[in-house]
């Protein structure tokens, strides 16, 4: 049984836990087994915990003693390296001098630890996570690509079976991305549901932090115990916090799917579009109605997302750029920090107008659909090395081209989630997004959920 | 350079600012994009709340 553990979601482990049919120290060994066996070669965790084990066994004396804590209960979960955690360093993916992280719970460890996690180690992040290619992590459907980023590092360990889930930060669509290219599922919060307070900060008004699973049920799971009012966090809202998991195995029909066809269509790789089309029309056929719609806004979003991101990342960085820190920096990361000062105040709060005005289209939209649907990246995993891609005949930067469909959603704050819709010619992941209205996360996870049952591309794993 | 130092507030040798400003070529081509909208009767997304560090729950 152990060597099948690492591919078992957490829908099916937990009720084993429960049960008393699973030990959570037999899956844990299993998962440490395995990131020994296999991490050699994609280098997903920085950090494996020496306290994993202990948690384990504290977890498997309190279940045989009837205290479950929930489906979370002895499941081994990686963290992102820019959470803080007390009992791992944090490094934010960064090697500078004269960086150090305190050693202290972030919100979202502190809350998957109440709940009974293990927390099993720290997975790798493009530096900051200001990037989407997260060196040295390697894509484990193919080796020689990226895993996407800047959460690559979670990405690459939940699709090869590390650890059972793993936590990312979003600011562009840093879950999103590597979600759909590692073929994983990926949920971005509303801004305000989860809170960010002990994350390292990039963006201030753009991070968003959440879960990389295996199943859309698992995020249910995750989101079920991270999500809540948080006073630390000074953007996190006191929402009533709903039952996720009523949100699972519910029909779509009755909903509307709306589709964007401009922005979201545009300039992407044949096979991709050909598997959201496939996506789409399996909604349909189960009962969704679809509408197609135009955003004619989102030209401009761009420039908006590149003034607020490249602003408020320098402001962050201010200190280190005044003392000369940053040249020790990645030399991509260090270009951007020190170019976050070529944006003026003025663009800066033009961004912010900008904003307001998506926003309220998005508001528009949503009188007349549950959910918007497309792809969640115009490309599939790039090659490692590569700065250019080519999309549909033209060359285009992988910075550019990758986060073009997921930053609207990080400019509204809107809920968004990357499914797995399939594989493109080389047998690489292909993501699909659905975003929901704010705060509406239920019907977010309903549509995935319908969507994810009608398919077997969850079952698949790479052959590592 | 003293100009470009003072508005900039960075410290860069004339060829790092060039591959900085190299860099920012096709970010500023979005940014001009943004810049010909007419945001003028549009609140920006951000909101000042002089009472913030007065709440009980305050992290402040």
């Amino acid at each position: 049984m152990n060597s099948e553990l690492w591919a078992q979601p957490i829908e099916t482990l937990a009720p084993s836990i429960r049960a008393g049919k699973l030990s959570p120290v037999t899956l844990v060994e299993a998962c440490l087994e395995r990131i020994e066996k296999t991490d050699t070669r994609l280098n997903s965790f920085i950090h494996v915990s020496a306290h994993a084990l202990d948690a384990a066994r504290i977890a498997a004396r309190e279940i045989e003693q009837g205290k479950w804590r929930g489906p979370l209960h002895g499941i081994p979960i990686g963290m992102k390296d820019n959470y803080l955690t007390h009992d791992m360093p944090t490094t934010a993916g960064s090697s500078a001098p004269g960086l150090s992280f305190p050693l202290r719970d972030s919100a979202a460890a502190a809350r998957l630890r109440a709940a009974g996690a293990v927390l099993i180690g720290k997975t790798r992040t493009h530096e900051f996570a200001w990037g989407n290619v997260t060196p040295p992590v390697c894509n484990p459907w193919d080796l020689t690509r990226v895993p996407s980023g800047s959460s690559g590092g979670s990405g690459a360990a939940v699709a090869a079976g590390l650890c059972a889930a793993a936590l990312g930060s979003d600011t562009g669509g840093s879950i999103r991305m590597p979600a759909s290219a590692c073929g994983t599922v990926g949920l971005k919060p509303t801004f305000g549901r989860v809170s960010r307070a002990g994350i390292v900060p990039h963006s201030w008004s753009l991070d968003h932090a959440g879960p990389l699973t295996s199943t859309v049920a698992d995020a249910a799971h995750l989101l079920q115990v991270l999500a809540g009012y948080d006073p630390s966090d000074p953007a996190c809202q006191d929402q009533r916090v709903p039952d996720y998991s009523q949100a699972l195995g519910k029909p779509v029909k009755g909903l509307t799917v709306g589709v964007c066809r401009n922005h979201f269509f545009e300039h992407l790789q044949e096979d991709v579009e050909r598997a959201v089309e496939h996506a789409i029309a399996d909604l349909a056929q189960a009962g969704a109605t679809v509408r197609e719609l135009r955003i004619p806004l989102l030209e401009y979003g761009l420039g908006a997302i590149f003034a607020i991101e490249l602003a408020s990342s320098t402001a962050y960085h201010d200190r280190s750029l005044q003392a000369g820190r940053v040249a020790h920096y990645q030399s991509d990361v260090r270009t951007l920090v020190e170019i976050g000062r070529f944006v003026t105040g003025a663009d800066y709060l033009k961004a912010e107008q900008f904003r307001r005005a998506l926003m309220d289209e998005f508001a528009k939209l949503f009188e007349t659909v549950d959910v918007v649907l497309g792809p969640t990246t115009p490309i599939t995993a790039w090659k490692r090395g590569e700065w250019t891609v080519q999309v549909a005949g033209k060359p285009e930067s992988v910075l550019a081209a990758s986060w073009r469909f997921t930053y609207p959603y990080n400019l509204t704050g809107l809920p968004a989630i990357s499914v797995p819709c399939g594989f493109d010619r080389d047998g690489l992941p292909i993501g699909l997004q659905i975003a929901a209205r704010p705060f509406d996360e239920t019907t977010l996870l309903r549509v995935a959920h319908a969507y994810e049952r009608r398919h077997d591309w969850t079952d698949r794993r790479p052959n590592l | 350079m003293d100009p470009y130092k003072d508005l900039l507030g960075i410290d860069l040798p004339l060829e790092r600012l060039q591959h900085d400003l190299a860099a920012y070529r096709d970010i500023l081509e979005q940014i001009r994009k943004l810049r010909e909208l007419d945001l003028t009767d549009v609140h920006p997304a951000v909101v000042f709340e002089p009472t913030a560090p007065y709440r009980e729950d305050s992290a402040e």
